[in-house]
């Protein structure tokens, strides 16, 4: 043992930079791997505690305006796959009459409600997971605001209304486990039951929830059909606990499901180093090692030898993976611990990452133990001649007309010869490329206004939402008037959101949700088909038609107001809000079932979105307005602000992979040449030379693979992220590439880094010795 | 042509050449002798710029090139000198007749058509044509070191180094290169070689013996005398001091 020790250090002592870089590639795979780990485990833990401990409803049903309380009661008691049913009053204040450190909360886009502690179910926790209690004068605030407009304990809200002034002072934040995430549009206030009587008197709107729990085995949707056919109050958004769970694990999801991913690809550069390491360490050693053989050491002997080494740094690195991941997980896992708390199931987060960084242990060392045992095999004779080193690279020939660019020419020539060494640098370099410029473009594909198309409509400027009121064609008529005679609104148009009843693919009827407007005014890009252009189509969001297994042409048979229409497909679209599930059709629903009106409109040139968004704020108090950008972000909640993080990180990570993969590939190809490079020096070429050549074949590889990396981040990466968004209900998205950051910027940056590197390491040449290598 | 003055050379703590001094002239055929690690191929590395000295001045027709930048020396080397090594060292991916005119394309002092008319005529007088587009390993030693003999002289350099030329090579093809020599150095080439073996040494025109690194005699013959007879005899006086 203290043998083989010997020989670990000796070796580690002889090739520093190559066992360091190689070191350095096994720690941040398993770091990465266990860091990823460490956050999903992390995030089950957080979410199961919150779920087990605020108990969230599977079904909830929003709703305005008046209700027979007395039917909601029989509806549950006639319905025995009822566990419990909740109605939770909320009142709806704006965010106008809401004042935090003396601005309102107006440019805040959440709707806010006020509530008091529910009982029996979907309770609002404090900070310690604990049922939140607030006193007279106190108010718990949700997370959301706690994180997003740095609410503390001890801090005032005032809620205003003309002369009505209400102080509370925030006594606890809040964890929500049916609003927490920022993928939902409301959040909730707890206030006492004395201050939400009082507040109700002065100021607000009532908002009603409708909740249910279960039986086993029950699906939400046999009651939502049960409760919608009878007639149960309904005006306003419907949430299934699955989609609830679904918005949670996007939000928290997934930073964990891409550092992992980037664990996984780091896994196998490491292991591709590895195999190029320990290939190019044996064909060193061959001569040794025919020698050992011919002294009578037994193949599992030598193999054990080489092993060692690795072994160890295997060892080593998972460890130090494992306990670096601790602080590196936990900082990726923050959001979700204060948005859900710790959990009830923590031991996975030590577990999950442990698991982890012995797979990738044993991974390594398989994969390590087949590359030696396969060098092995050659006979005494073949090692001790060097075959490896006399294998035939073949040639290149000079120009005729001489050398022009002499550099340029020798690095070329033995790049031709030598490509097969550059393949794990190539891999590198792609995937370098690939990993900046994927969340990149992601993130600038989401930024742009026209991501707008996946949301079910055309490019426009701002979104008027009229809902949850009792007045809503009122509301609607003074929108229009108002935009009928604002110069400065270029066009608008006005939907109609109401459900009808449909046959899903098991033949049984379901409620959707049907947009009804004219489709012309901001035209949409389908994915099938067109839009319906007469009273018989209809156009499904690419989710619904999926559910319902409908193509272009198909026919379907719908139910409105009691009677049966038989409509055509015309065309399939993408849609990501509610739940990616809408249809588009020429129904003109009853003003009583209308839910929603929304009014999309486009600017004037010169007038700006914000400035027209503030001006139409302050005139349609009762309406919620949004310029499109804020709302696409808005539906995307948390997935915006984590594409930034791992933007920079993804940015991070590349180039310090491609500094690791070119200072580890230039040291052993400076060494593998180290004969070439003295001839070069006897015959007279310069230092400088022979480092330009190495800079040429490094740069020339790295172009390429740049160039590879972006096509594949245009190509594979509208794939990927057309897969991540599918569940959300766009599949085929277009990647929108900023062209000087991705195609001038990032290659630049790339570029400039393995430069400054190549000259760094390139700097090794000056210490190879013409005496030496000559003399050797 | 060169003028060694007083040049001294460490390696940590062991002094591999102490002191030494001596001037080689245009034309002359100069070889160093000596038992194993007495210093003969650091003294020829050390005079040729490709190794840097700790002491004393190394003159190339008055230039002090052991004070020259080791990008300048490359020039130097590359203009000025030629280099043939005991294991004929040549680029691998390369084949013989590029590996011939490589030199010669990267100094750039004649037309390319005009170096590869000049590698055919060195290649023609080593009696090696026919082996231009082989690979390196596809030759016999022989033609191997006939052909770098061929790499050094493309520039027309102004003095040939050899670091045991004929050390790797079977007595035919030794006798082929040492021919070779005679017949540059016969039409004016300076050359300076490092040699084991007393075959080597007695076609030169003056032989320096060095032990531990000093310079323990030195042998000039005389026009017309026998060679490798005085040259045995002057051997043997340092043979008795190992």
């Amino acid at each position: 043992m203290k043998l083989l020790q010997n020989l670990v250090w000796k070796d580690f002592k002889r090739n520093k930079v190559i066992t360091t870089v190689l070191a350095v590639f096994l720690v941040l795979s398993a770091l990465f791997m266990a860091g990823g780990l460490r956050v999903t485990g992390t995030m089950i833990s957080s979410l199961n505690g919150l779920n087990e401990l605020a108990v969230p409803p599977q079904y909830m049903i929003m709703h305005k305006g008046t209700y027979d309380e007395g039917a909601f009661e029989n509806f549950v008691k006639t319905h025995d796959y009822i566990k419990d049913s909740l109605i939770v009053k909320m009142l709806d204040i704006s965010n106008a009459n809401i004042i935090y450190q003396g601005e309102t909360m107006e440019k805040c886009l959440m709707d806010n409600g006020f509530v008091i502690q529910n009982k029996g179910f979907d309770f609002l926790l404090n900070m310690d997971n604990e049922i939140a209690v607030v006193q007279e004068g106190e108010i718990g605030v949700p997370v959301y605001y706690g994180e997003e407009l740095g609410i503390q304990v001890g801090d005032v809200i005032t809620l205003h209304e003309g002369d009505y002034r209400k102080e509370l002072t925030v006594s606890t934040i809040i964890r929500d486990s049916t609003m927490n995430a920022a993928l939902t549009s409301s959040k909730r206030f707890l206030i006492s039951q004395a201050d939400l009587d009082e507040i109700s008197l002065h100021m607000g709107e009532w908002e009603y929830c409708f909740e249910f729990l279960l039986g086993e085995g029950t699906s939400t949707s046999v009651l939502e059909k049960d409760y919608m056919d009878a007639g149960m109050p309904r005006n306003g958004v419907a949430v299934t606990g699955s989609l609830l769970s679904m918005l949670n694990n996007l939000s928290y999801g997934l930073v964990a499901f891409i550092i992992i991913a980037i664990s996984i690809l780091l896994i196998m550069i490491a292991i591709l180093c590895l195999s190029y390491i320990i290939r190019a360490t044996m064909a060193e050693e061959n001569y040794t090692i025919g020698e050992m053989k011919a002294i009578g050491f037994s193949g599992k002997a030598i193999a054990e030898l080489y092993q060692m080494k690795y072994v160890m740094l295997v060892l080593v690195a998972g460890a130090i993976g494992y306990l670096a991941a601790i602080p590196f997980g936990d900082f990726f896992s923050s959001s979700v611990i204060k948005y859900c708390g710790y959990g009830t199931v923590e031991w996975m987060k030590w577990v999950f990452p442990f698991i982890g960084v012995i797979l990738l242990s044993l991974i390594v060392m398989m994969r390590c133990r087949r590359i030696i045992r396969k060098n092995l095999k050659s006979t005494v004779m073949e090692l001790m001649r060097g075959e490896e080193k006399i294998k035939k690279e073949g040639h290149y020939s000079l120009p005729s007309s001489g050398l022009k660019n002499r550099n340029l020419t020798i690095a070329m020539g033995e790049f031709k010869c030598k490509w097969k060494e550059y393949f794990v640098i190539f891999f590198v370099f792609i995937f370098s490329s690939f990993l900046i410029l994927l969340p990149m473009n992601m993130k600038n594909t989401i930024e742009n206004p026209s991501f707008i198309s996946y949301m079910g409509v055309g490019e426009c400027d701002i979104r008027i939402d009229i809902q949850y009121s009792e007045k809503l064609a009122e509301q609607k008529d003074a929108a229009i008037s108002y935009l009928e005679n604002d110069s400065e609104i270029e066009k608008y148009a006005i939907y109609q959101n109401g459900y009808v009843q449909l046959q899903n693919a098991e033949g049984e009827w379901e409620y959707i949700r049907v947009v009804s407007g004219d489709e012309s005014i901001f035209p949409l890009a389908y994915l099938e088909g067109r839009a319906p252009d007469d009273s018989k189509e209809m156009a499904l969001s690419y989710l619904n038609a999926t559910e319902l297994g409908k193509e272009v042409g198909d026919s379907l048979a719908v139910i409105y107001q009691g009677e049966e229409l038989l409509f055509n497909v015309s065309g399939i679209y993408q849609d990501i809000t509610y739940g990616g599930k809408t249809a588009k059709a020429a129904i003109d629903f009853d003003e009583k079932d209308v839910e929603v009106y929304i009014i999309y409109l486009d600017v004037s040139d010169g007038v700006t979105i914000q400035e027209k968004t503030g001006e139409l704020r302050s005139i349609l108090t009762d309406s919620k307005i949004t310029p499109i950008s804020e709302f696409i972000s808005q539906t995307l909640g948390g997935i915006t602000d984590n594409m930034g993080l791992v933007e920079g990180a993804a940015i991070l990570i590349s180039l310090l992979l491609i500094m690791l993969i070119t200072v580890m590939i230039l040291q052993l190809i400076t060494a593998r040449e180290h004969s070439a490079i003295a001839i070069k020096k006897a015959i007279g070429f310069s230092n400088r030379d022979i480092r330009i050549q190495f800079g040429i074949r490094i740069l020339m590889i790295q172009f390429v693979a740049i160039v590879v990396g972006t096509i594949l981040a245009n190509s594979l990466g509208e794939e990927i992220f057309g897969w991540m968004l599918s569940s959300m209900g766009a599949t085929k998205i277009t990647m929108l590439v900023d062209p000087v950051k991705a195609y001038l910027l990032c290659p630049a940056a790339q570029l400039l880094v393995v430069f400054f590197t190549v000259i760094v390491a390139t700097n090794v040449v000056r210490k190879y010795h013409i005496r030496d290598q000559i003399m050797e | 042509m060169i003028r060694v003055e007083q040049i001294s050379k460490s390696f940590k703590d062991t002094k591999v050449l102490n002191n030494i001094s001596f001037e080689i002239k245009k034309g002359d055929f100069v070889a160093v002798m000596g038992p194993s690690g007495s210093g003969k191929s650091t003294l020829l590395y050390s005079i040729s710029g490709m190794d840097s000295i700790n002491d004393g001045s190394v003159l190339f027709e008055g230039i002090n090139i052991s004070q020259m930048q080791e990008d300048e020396l490359s020039g130097f080397r590359l203009n000025k000198m030629g280099f043939v090594f005991q294991n004929a060292q040549l680029l691998k991916n390369l084949s013989i007749f590029d590996n011939i005119i490589l030199p010669g394309l990267v100094a750039k002092k004649e037309l390319a058509e005009d170096i590869r008319k000049r590698a055919w005529s060195l290649m023609k007088r080593m009696e090696i044509e026919g082996i231009e587009e082989r690979d390196i390993r596809e030759v016999s030693g022989g033609q191997l070191q006939r052909a770098s003999i061929c790499r050094a002289m493309i520039n027309n350099p102004e003095i040939l180094f050899l670091d045991e030329p004929t050390g790797a090579l079977n007595s035919g093809a030794t006798d082929q290169v040492l021919a070779i020599l005679e017949d540059l150095n016969r039409d004016g080439m300076t050359i300076m070689t490092v040699t084991h073996d007393p075959l080597v040494a007695a076609k030169a025109k003056k032989v320096i013996y060095i032990i531990d690194g000093q310079i323990a005699g030195c042998k000039k013959f005389s026009v017309g005398a026998d060679r490798q007879r005085e040259l045995d005899e002057w051997l043997k006086g340092f043979q008795s001091k190992a």
